[in-house]
């Protein structure tokens, strides 16, 4: 034992793990945005597509799922560029990794919210002459992101901890900047146990805030 | 091109058998401490009950790549020296403990209270009551989202390749650095992780219904 | 001591027994007596502690203070005096002499009608397989179930459910059988095939204390009925002196005026 915690260093380099945190939020915000879009429109095109359609989104969600994340990141940034003529920043390319990655796991929350909207609310929306765009606009997706809501929030706040792969890739998140001051200061325990604080309160922070919304959204309804 | 990949196959396999040992060891150890841990948060002593709820939301909300620095750079900080692979498989299974814990208080959870009322009025002890009635019920519904989780230790296991460890991911990134080949070696990466954890998911669907044919 | 206690025609002995859920009180020094091959029945309204009551006597709830003591054996606690719980091992052993029937059967769903019977007498009393299945083929004939010994237990009806759940818990040999609202979750026609049991097993002499709705019953089956209300016993005595319309208690004539709208 013996060794004396000392913070210190750890607050005089504090801007790396605090300018960190930011990027980490802003990469997490921006992929799930991308994410939920491309999840969106693939679980309601799969519920309402026909037999090829659906084999390749459920190809898609399958590969992304079964893949690890760290190798997507490597592919993303490494690979591409070598057969494509792009260029992009570490930051970028992993948004767009990102994306694709959190839109496989968002298809499949969605689509199964979609399948368990009960039939007799379509049935009404039906009878009441909604045009299928309407069924789906006023009565299908407001049910689903009800039902999805609590599965939803999970893999938000799963999607912001996995933007520490970015670090591997040298983006300047919170994990990076953790890395940053474990080598330059060894005061590694102390680094540790902040960094772990700051992803601990901000994963609670952002399911405290994402439990509001689904309070409300039921309160809503 | 294609030579140079055959050519570095026999390395790529030494790199997946350390994934898939590393995976093993994580599964296994995570799956007996989890056990333990999880009859602990249902059936412990109060004390006891906060320590594993406190362990088991502290993990679960930190990255694994952090948990894994912490545990390599952090320990020798306090006179724990463990080699990289150890310090790897220590921070996954701590991870998967974690997870572990949640699926079992799940399972255990579903049981309805009369049916350990029910063991204990016929005289068996604690420990028959959860061998005998209550783990054999429970494990259906364990059973699914524990073999879904093992797709995550397999997939967490390519950070372990951070470290310095030459797993299939290592492998990779180390035949790249020779042959500058990066698409081809990645894409096949991506298709080896994708057949084992897809294998494992099959496999999991088909227990889940094997097993559903037992009804309340 | 257990010798000395043996000749004693008292084989449950409850005494000044009370317990509290927070600011609760749900027994309130409650006195009891069940001796030997008697039926004791105890009836009150719902809130009145009687499945309490039943709960504290194999210790599936414990209890503030007071004894209960079964063949002048207590059953909890190391002593009348101490509130200091037996060990795991003790206790288990002091449940497996008396036997229990829930209201929602709690049957084990994964096991078979036998196998539900034979747990108990393969790991507690350490009978062989063989033996065991033996004894729970007696007892699935005795409750008019032995064609019925390998179905799983959703497959079997809620009165068939409960008659496993007698059987598994008479198999066992226990000095005392405790009955908690053993019908109450049937459907009406399945009523009579349950209580045809409980009826062919006080007529061998097994000793019991039961909780019950069933007022009919009650009065043709029980030695002697429990009035209970708020915690309390309110009044003991002969069905024929409980059930009487012109009793006295005023809280058991306004109980029992209900149920004789509907019952009798």
């Amino acid at each position: 034992m013996g060794y004396a915690l000392n913070f210190n260093l750890i607050w005089r380099h504090f801007d790396k793990l605090w300018g960190g945190l930011l990027l980490s939020l802003e990469l997490a915000v921006i992929s799930i945005a991308i994410g939920t879009v491309i999840g969106l429109v693939l679980a309601v095109w799969y519920v309402s597509a026909g037999r090829t359609v659906r084999a390749i989104i459920a190809a898609y969600v399958e590969f992304i799922r079964n893949v690890p994340l760290i190798l997507l990141v490597y592919l993303v940034f490494y690979g591409v560029p070598t057969v494509v003529d792009l260029a992009y920043s570490a930051p970028t390319s992993f948004v767009l990794t990102l994306s694709v990655y959190s839109g496989a796991y968002l298809v499949e929350v969605f689509r199964s919210g979609l399948e368990a909207v009960p039939r007799g609310q379509l049935d009404a929306g039906k009878a009441i002459g909604l045009t299928p765009w309407q069924r789906l606009l006023h009565v299908r997706l407001p049910t689903m992101l009800r039902i999805t809501l609590p599965a939803l929030s999970n893999t938000f706040i799963s999607l912001f901890k996995d933007t520490s792969i970015a670090s591997v890739i040298s983006v300047p998140e919170l994990t990076f900047g953790a890395q940053w001051i474990n080598f330059n200061t060894f005061r590694i325990v102390e680094v540790y146990l902040v960094t772990t604080a700051m992803y601990l309160v901000t994963g609670y922070v952002l399911l405290f805030g994402l439990r509001l919304v689904e309070r409300r959204f039921r309160a809503a309804r | 091109m294609l030579g140079q990949i055959l050519y570095a196959l026999p390395f790529l396999a030494q790199g997946f058998a350390v994934t898939l040992w590393v995976s093993l060891l994580v599964v296994v150890l995570s799956l007996i401490a989890g056990v333990l841990l999880g009859v602990g948060l249902v059936y412990g002593p109060l004390p006891l009950r906060w320590a594993v709820r406190i362990f088991s939301d502290t993990i679960r909300g930190i990255p694994i790549l952090v948990l894994m620095f912490f545990v390599y750079y952090g320990l020798p900080a306090i006179g724990l020296h463990l080699p990289s692979f150890w310090a790897a498989v220590s921070a996954l299974t701590l991870f998967k403990t974690a997870q572990v814990i949640e699926y079992l208080r799940g399972a255990v959870g579903s049981i309805p209270k009369g049916q350990s009322e029910a063991a204990m009025a016929i005289g068996l002890t604690f420990r028959q009551r959860l061998a005998y009635v209550i783990f054999p019920q429970a494990f259906r519904r364990f059973l699914p989202p524990w073999i879904n989780g093992v797709t995550d230790a397999v997939k967490g296991s390519a950070l372990v390749s951070l470290l310095g460890i030459t797993d299939l991911m290592q492998a990779i990134n180390q035949v790249i650095g020779r042959t500058y080949e990066a698409m081809p070696l990645y894409i096949l990466g991506a298709l080896i992780y994708f057949a084992v954890n897809y294998a494992l998911s099959l496999a999991s669907r088909r227990l889940e219904r094997r097993f559903s044919f037992i009804r309340e | 001591m257990s010798e000395a206690s043996n000749a004693s025609p008292v084989l449950l002995d409850v005494s000044g027994v009370s317990k509290a859920f927070g600011a609760i009180e749900v027994l309130r020094s409650v006195n009891l007596e069940v001796k030997r091959g008697e039926v004791v029945t105890v009836i009150g309204p719902s809130g009145s502690g009687k499945t309490t009551l039943l709960r504290c006597v194999n210790f599936l709830e414990s209890y503030d203070s007071g004894s209960i003591r079964i063949d002048g054996k207590e059953v909890g606690y190391l002593s009348a005096g101490t509130r200091q719980r037996r060990g795991e091992r003790d206790l288990a052993a002091m449940r497996a002499e008396t036997g229990m029937v829930f209201q929602s059967f709690n049957l084990f769903p994964h096991l078979t009608a036998a196998g539900n019977i034979m747990l108990g007498l393969t790991k507690v009393r350490k009978k062989s397989q063989a033996e065991a299945r033996s004894i729970a083929e007696h007892w699935l004939g005795r409750v008019g179930l032995a064609h019925k010994a390998d179905s799983l237990p959703a497959e079997l009806s809620g009165g068939q459910q409960q008659r496993v759940g007698i059987a598994r818990a008479v198999a066992m040999e226990p000095k005392i059988l405790l009955l908690d609202e053993i019908t109450s979750a049937l459907d009406p026609e399945l009523v009579g095939e349950v209580l045809a049991v409980v009826r062919s097993l006080a007529e061998d002499g097994m000793t019991m204390l039961m909780v019950t709705h069933e007022m009919a019953f009650a009065r043709d089956a029980s030695s002697r009925i429990v009035f209970m209300a708020d915690g309390g016993v309110s009044a003991v005595g002969p069905p024929k002196e409980i059930l009487a319309a012109e009793t006295t208690n005023e809280r058991l004539r306004t109980f029992l005026a209900r149920f004789r709208a509907s019952y009798f």
